[in-house]
């Protein structure tokens, strides 16, 4: 039901008028906290508590074993700062896979959506092809692209010499220079579904009425587009881009599974040199002070996006 | 000009507009298509086949025992351990979520912005976040390497995604009816199961589906979590049967088309709600 956004429950009527049908209202106060209880309870210690107390670890310095942690206040993230090259390395590539999932998926999505949105023959075939990547697991799509990007059997070079480029053929995943962008491909080829879902309910938000008249007035595709679907689609445009950019910043299981940072940690983001420092090298404190300057990235995008879900009427 | 043309529902002034229009429209959807088609041309060939012929031409004959060896090598462990996980975690969170979801819209609770607000964090944690921690407790608790552990885990993070869909939807209830039923005299549980959950039947297919197919992709906690090889879920399964049988393209393409079956199916039969459920999500 993508227009009809009731509002009645935001703001309920003053207690006052509300039918109260039992005598016992009073105890009615703890019953919304019992429905709450189970969900709330789970997620609390499961997500909460946990981030937490990341926070509080970062700030140690300790090998995840001993039973000794020694506070060292905001070393770790110093540490990072100005001793760790590899944090550099995977700050920059998550800034790279930023402004290319900002770009990409989003500008693939709305494309498909503007050709699926009219509707033809077949139309719904063809949304399902443009969406079915979306539903893989990274992981999938990771080991799908791997072959596609393998130097001799790969469908990727063997394109490029079937079409008469064969200079263009590259180790894609093991070249140090370029293999952070086959696996951005990769993810894009991933994330498009979601947007181009989006961009698609709100087109349909588009009156016909108004792209009628700019089509009377004189105005061509293009300029419908640009002066009349696209403006509309600001609220869409939006909510896309948080999400996107939120993603982005989750990206994990691909890299791991294509190229598990390598090749010399070129592909690190700060999600995989948090696995690494936490897991292979039992620098806790590292590790859980990167997972925090990954969460306050990732909150410059979601707050506005948190913002605008609980927005009132 | 095109006798298959004329077949269509395009009036024939605009022919040559609509060729135009479906021959870019089909190679673009060849194009996107084409790892997938790989992944199924190479699974149904011999190694060798692939080796000498690269993955996009068709196979010299058909294999199928690819998908019996792989399913032998240790694929059937894998599908099992996340049929296992997946069909507890889904009805379990569900009923944790919409019971929340309930009471945060129709129960004219004073907290509850707060505590949506609370619970949506957990839709932009960074699951690294939470890892350490995790990992402590699951010790703590003797539920490292173990399917239980998991699929607490991922009740755990299902939540915000779970309440934020069924919010959406009670929201569109209207509040005439639970008022009604109150009125009656019918307890607030009853009016959650016997009203509320039915009317919201499409809601939860969708956050079904949805969820379902995320616990089924899962990977980073699953990795961290479990460590023996048969407890392995798919995803995970999958990525170490790679490094395993690195060479063994056709056989891992196998295994990969077997755990995407489901889902394909859900994705065939159901694709309406996971339309509906995404959009459900944003609204």
């Amino acid at each position: 039901m993508p227009t009809s956004k009731p509002r009645e429950n935001t703001k309920q009527p003053a207690r006052g008028t509300l039918p109260s049908p039992k005598a016992s209202d009073d105890h009615l106060r703890f019953l919304p906290w019992l429905f709450l209880a189970p969900a709330l309870l789970i997620y609390t210690v499961i997500v909460v508590y946990p981030m937490i107390y990341s926070s509080y670890l970062s700030l140690f310095r300790w090998d995840g074993i001993s039973p000794k942690k020694v506070f060292v206040g905001l070393q770790n993230y110093l540490t990072l700062i100005t001793q760790n090259e590899v944090f550099w390395i995977a700050l920059k590539n998550n800034a790279v896979w930023l402004v290319a999932a900002l770009l990409l998926p989003t500008s693939i999505g709305l494309g498909f959506a503007l050709l699926l949105n009219s509707k033809f023959r077949g139309s719904h075939i063809f949304r399902s092809i443009f969406y079915f990547p979306a539903v893989l697991s990274l992981a999938v799509v990771g080991l799908i692209w791997t072959w596609i990007y393998h130097p001799d059997l790969g469908l990727l070079n063997q394109a490029l010499t079937a079409s008469g480029l064969p200079g263009w053929r590259r180790n894609w995943l093991s070249d140090p220079q370029i293999a952070l962008y086959p696996v951005i491909i990769a993810a894009t080829w991933n994330a498009v579904g979601l947007p181009m879902l989006l961009f698609l309910a709100g087109l349909q938000t588009v009156p016909e009425e108004l792209l009628e008249a700019a089509k009377i007035d004189g105005a061509g595709p293009i300029r419908r587009f640009v002066h009349v679907t696209f403006p509309l689609l600001r609220e869409t445009t939006l909510i896309v881009l948080a999400i996107t950019a939120i993603n982005a910043l989750k990206a994990y299981d691909i890299v791991y599974a294509m190229t598990n940072g390598g090749p010399a940690n070129r592909t690190q983001l700060l999600s995989t040199w948090m696995y690494f420092l936490t897991y292979n090298y039992n620098t806790v404190g590292q590790g859980t002070a990167i997972a925090v300057i990954l969460f306050l990235i990732t909150l410059v995008f979601a707050v506005p996006y948190i913002r605008f879900m609980t927005r009132k009427a | 000009m095109n006798p298959t043309l004329e077949k269509t529902t395009v009036p024939p002034g605009k022919s040559l507009k609509a060729v135009l229009f479906y021959a870019a429209l089909l190679v673009t959807a060849l194009i996107w298509f084409a790892p997938v088609i790989t992944l199924v041309l190479t699974a149904l060939k011999d190694a060798g086949d692939f080796a000498v012929n690269g993955a996009f031409s068709l196979p010299k004959s058909i294999r199928w025992s690819n998908f019996s060896e792989a399913w032998e090598t240790g694929v059937q462990n894998y599908f099992w351990n996340s049929v296992i996980v997946t069909s507890i975690k889904v009805p379990v969170g569900i009923v944790l979520e919409s019971l929340a979801a309930f009471a945060l819209t129709h129960m004219h609770f004073k907290w509850a912005d707060r505590i949506f607000t609370y619970i949506l964090i957990g839709l932009i944690v960074p699951i690294q976040m939470t890892l350490v921690p995790l990992t402590l407790l699951m010790n703590a608790l003797n539920l490292i390497d173990t399917l239980t552990g998991l699929t607490i885990l991922y009740i755990g993070f299902g939540v915000p995604f779970g309440v934020l869909v069924m919010r959406g939807f009670f929201r569109t209830i209207p509040i005439a009816i639970i008022e009604a039923a109150r009125l009656d005299g019918a307890s607030w549980f009853r009016i959650f199961y016997r009203i509320a959950l039915p009317l919201a039947l499409p809601a939860v297919i969708s956050l079904s589906i949805l969820d379902g197919v995320a616990t089924w992709n899962e990977f980073i906690l699953a990795q961290i979590f479990l460590r023996s090889d048969e407890l392995r879920t798919l995803p995970l399964g999958l990525v170490q049967f790679s490094t395993q049988f690195s060479t063994q393209y056709d056989q891992l393409a196998a295994a990969v088309l077997i755990s995407v079956a489901p889902i394909v199916l859900l994705f065939l039969f159901f694709q309406r709600y996971f339309i509906t459920g995404m959009r459900g999500a944003v609204k």
